[in-house]
């Protein structure tokens, strides 16, 4: 548990920030003091990274099933540094516009072959995660597949594009507010 | 997935006809051929070119150079506003593209200067220094957000459903907070002021000589020596020394109040004061539902039993507690299984033979007419119960025995509260009978446990309305209402509504600690027993609580008018409340297996607040306009009914102002102009609520192909009424076969949603 040098931020740079993310001062704030306390001693903390782990092991993310999958997708080079942190906080804000928040959770649920779609076997893992569990009945997840793909698979190619579940999302009521993560503590 | 060939087409048709200013055009080929611009917009596209292709699809051919020149001026518009945060880049990236490389940058903002005057300067920095001093009062004001960690903490713990019934809690106590300002400022400051000689100012009294001095007959009680339990039961009750206290209505007795250099008119205020925190809590309401409104308006029963929905949007990512998150997910497993249920029942259905439908709809009207009767006799033993309790409140108290005594004061309390306690269980065991869906059987008994609260509120004013009015002989015909029984008749109202309020809160307390917290201590310690097994630990029902702190609210604004210290009480009750809940949900309940969607909940919370609040108008408005205010007490003595003394100041308005108002107030203005302020008011939220007609294309003949051609295949929207009419000018990028239209959707889409680059 080491600590970064202490380099409070400067307004600019806050301003800066405000700027090209969704985020409020005191979030900013907030998580540049989780992440000064998790990187390694004496870095200064724009140079700093912290690996997947550590970051999913934060708090917000600890018990997310999709964890493993959201650090993917935010990091760079399998590292995260303070910027993208900031980005991945940026679309989980409450203050974020939805097709941003779209964007990303397309790119999260997008699995297994990253290919860019979302293939039956995907959905059949997000279940799994969803339940906790591999050992789902395979007629609950066969009917369940089938019933997402009759809802909003527009083409009938057995995939969702991204056109296809923005279309979905845009009708889901739950979306923004189930997206969502408020607080970056420690 | 790069997708070359859609990035080259679209640079390609990029041509400057755009603007005419040279200085942005220049600036706009220049960048374009910068090999790092390229490169983002090479990987821009990738990302949200997705868009780009099915945008291809959808514009006319004949009109491609305006797509070019829309995206032209966009781009500008993006290099510098604040959309720059809706890329999906990382920060590095979108700093990048906002600023541009650094050299070329500097010489713009070179150029930019000379051509600034100093008035801009000025202007550009004032503006900086004022969003400066914005973010730092938006940082002091969250500060002070009233209960922000526990709510935080909840939220966390046990997910947005029940965060959402705290911050509703919390929405009530500021409202009260603030009603009860509004109230001070203008009635009670005035008059603590004189009373304590602050300032040098004296009560107006205004005999008046139009009324019969019967109906001024207002007998005190004695003053001797109380005993303390009469004492307690004042307390409880509101009456005897409470009774003038400035609890009550009947404590403001004076026609104005005298300063130096003005009068001020204390009946005006009270009345406009009323009118005022009526309107302001009825304003605020609606804000905050049409907030909660721009996140989504479809709310028929399909699209909360969307799979998409519940798949990709099932899980809460604020949780941030290990129990919480198997709870979580088991709450979901339940939730799949039993939607396949439901499935399978409405398959059932489908198939129902006529005999079956008609036996159905024969029962569902015999429970029906059921509800009702149960309904009618919970009314007719609150009406009983009032006509008692008031009855026997005039015999002598205190030679009654102390326990009879507050049985009689509180006997309607305690009658509303007792069918309020029944009643949803008799309806939650009817309407297994009815043989509804279970989404709707959910609604179908909250809405009529909504109806019961509220409509016993309703029975008990109208029960006392009755009383005052009703006169069997000549002798109160005078006054107007029955002065003999009541000759303060106000402060009976306000005695009623303070009642209710102290028993409510005597009630939650009792419950939560005489029933929630022996039941947890039985279950953790004695749970070898089946039965305490079976009845298992609290759940924290959120229709529940939320339908008892309505009714808590509605009371209060009937009240607040007869007694002008409720809403502080209210507030008290309230706060008290939160604690009280919270420790509660904490320590004894566990959430509830079956989830209540907090997307709805906000705008369920407010639409049952609004039907307190249009409830507690009726009986505030009758007694304002209909029923003559007692002459023995109140502001209102020299006046017919209350609504009076507005007419009345109007008139002594110079003429031509007087005019004006006559003239705004009749029904020929009246009339058009609310209709006109609910246009506008409409109009506020355009592109939400139109409807945006969208229609998705597919292009026939493309092959299913994974990979690097998918991104060609069709999906697109039209975005109007015209797109359906226009399909045959539309045709497939690439090829000449004509798009042929799959789905038609009707939705309401959120306005940011239609921003999107299609």
């Amino acid at each position: 548990m080491g600590q970064c040098v202490r380099h409070p931020m400067s307004w600019e740079e806050l301003e800066e920030y405000q700027a090209l993310t969704f985020l409020t001062r005191n979030e900013i704030l907030c998580i540049h003091d989780t992440f000064c306390k998790l990187c390694p001693r004496g870095k200064y903390y724009k140079e700093a990274t912290l690996t997947m782990d550590q970051i999913s092991s934060l708090p917000a993310l600890r018990v997310n099933p999709f964890r493993d999958r959201i650090c993917r997708v935010f990091s760079h080079d399998d590292v995260f540094s303070f910027e993208d942190v900031l980005g991945m906080a940026s679309v989980f804000s409450a203050q974020a516009c939805p097709s941003l928040k779209i964007e990303y959770a397309f790119r999260i649920y997008a699995d297994i072959n990253e290919n860019g779609f979302i293939d039956e076997d995907d959905l059949k893992c997000i279940i799994q995660r969803l339940l906790n569990t591999t050992n789902v009945g395979d007629e609950l997840l066969n009917n369940l597949t089938k019933h997402i793909l009759g809802e909003s698979d527009m083409d009938n190619d057995h995939m969702l594009s991204f056109s296809e579940f923005e279309h979905a999302m845009s009708k889901s009521p739950d979306f923004m507010n189930s997206f969502r993560i408020n607080c970056w503590d420690l | 997935m790069s997708d070359t060939s859609s990035v080259s087409g679209w640079d390609s048709h990029r041509d400057d006809t755009s603007d005419s200013s040279v200085f942005t055009s220049m600036t706009m080929s220049f960048l374009q051929e910068l090999p790092s611009y390229r490169s983002l917009i090479r990987r821009r596209t990738t990302i949200l070119g997705r868009d780009k292709t099915g945008g291809t699809l959808l514009k006319p051919a004949s009109s491609e150079n305006r797509v070019s020149s829309e995206a032209g001026r966009s781009e500008k518009e993006h290099l510098g506003s604040q959309s720059i945060r809706k890329y999906a880049l990382n920060i590095s990236e979108k700093r990048r593209l906002r600023f541009g490389p650094q050299r070329f940058f500097r010489e713009i903002q070179e150029a930019q200067v000379k051509y600034l005057s100093e008035w801009d300067q000025w202007k550009q920095y004032s503006t900086k220094s004022w969003k400066r001093f914005i973010e730092e009062a938006k940082e002091l004001a969250s500060h002070l957000e009233l209960w922000k960690n526990d709510i935080r903490s909840i939220e966390g713990k046990f997910g947005t459903g029940i965060q959402s019934y705290f911050s509703f809690l919390r929405f009530l106590v500021i409202l009260n907070l603030v009603i009860f300002i509004i109230i001070f400022l203008f009635i009670l400051l005035p008059i603590i002021l004189t009373k304590y000689k602050i300032t040098d100012s004296t009560f107006l009294i205004v005999p008046s000589n139009e009324v019969d001095m019967r109906c001024k007959v207002y007998p005190m009680n004695s003053t001797g020596l109380i005993y303390f339990y009469t004492y307690m039961i004042d307390l409880l009750s509101g009456t005897g020394f409470l009774e003038w206290t400035s609890l009550f209505y009947g404590h403001y007795t004076v026609d104005g109040v005298k300063f130096k250099n003005f009068t001020y008119d204390l009946p005006l205020a009270y009345l406009l004061s009323t009118v005022a925190y009526l309107a302001l809590s009825l304003l605020w309401i609606v804000k905050r539902s049409v907030e909660g409104f721009k996140q989504n308006l479809v709310r028929s029963e399909e699209q909360y039993q969307s799979y998409c929905n519940k798949i990709f949007a099932g899980w809460d990512f604020c949780i941030t507690d290990e129990s919480t998150a198997k709870l979580k997910h088991s709450s979901i497993l339940y939730e799949l299984k039993t939607d396949l249920v439901e499935e399978r029942i409405r398959q059932k259905v489908a198939q129902r033979t006529p005999e079956e439908t008609l036996r159905i709809y024969s029962l569902r009207m015999l429970l029906n007419a059921i509800v009702i009767t149960v309904l009618a006799a919970c009314f007719y033993a609150i009406y009983e119960a009032t006509i008692f309790s008031q009855e026997h409140m005039k015999k002598e108290i205190n030679k009654m025995v102390f326990g009879e005594n507050l049985l009689i004061l509180y006997l309607p309390s305690i009658v509303i509260t007792l069918a309020n306690f029944i009643t949803p269980i008799i309806f939650s065991k009817i309407i297994r009978y009815e043989d509804y869906s279970p989404a709707f059987e959910i609604r179908l008994t909250l809405l009529r446990c909504v109806f019961m609260r509220l409509a016993t509120i309703c029975a008990l004013v109208f029960t006392l309305g009755s009383k005052i009015t009703f006169c069997d002989n000549e002798d109160c015909r005078v006054c107007g209402y029955n002065h003999k029984l009541y000759p303060c008749w106000e402060n009976q109202f306000g005695q009623e509504m303070y009642k209710l309020t102290i028993f409510d809160l005597i009630i939650n307390l009792a419950v939560t600690l005489f029933v929630e917290f022996p039941r947890k201590l039985l279950v953790t310690h004695c749970s070898s027993w089946k039965l305490i097994r079976y009845w298992g630990q609290q759940e924290f029902g959120i229709p529940d609580n939320v339908l008892g702190i309505v009714y808590a609210q509605t009371i209060c604004w009937i009240g607040s008018f007869f007694s002008p210290l409720l809403p502080a009480i209210a507030t008290v009750k309230f706060i008290i409340i939160f604690y009280v809940k919270e420790i509660s949900l904490m320590y004894t309940c566990r959430p509830s297996t079956r989830p209540f969607r907090a997307s709805n909940s906000n705008f369920f919370f407010l639409l049952v607040l609004l039907i307190g609040l249009t409830l507690a108008f009726i009986p505030l408005g009758i007694s304002m306009t209909h029923i003559p205010s007692s002459k023995a007490c109140g502001p209102f003595t020299n006046y017919n009914i209350s609504w009076d003394v507005v007419p009345k100041t109007v008139s002594t308005f110079p003429s031509a102002l007087q005019t004006l108002i006559h003239s705004i107030t009749s029904e020929a203005f009246a009339v058009p102009f609310f209709i006109v302020i609910w246009q506008l008011r409409l109009s506020d939220l355009p592109r939400v609520t139109q409807p945006s007609h969208h229609v998705l294309f597919h292009c026939p003949g493309w092959s299913t192909q994974t990979g690097s051609d998918s991104t060609q295949r069709a999906v697109g929207y039209g975005k109007s009424r015209q797109a359906l009419s226009h399909s045959e000018t539309y045709s497939c990028s690439g090829r000449d076969e004509k798009p042929t239209k799959l789905i038609l959707n009707t939705i309401l889409v959120p306005s940011k949603l239609t921003e999107l680059p299609y």
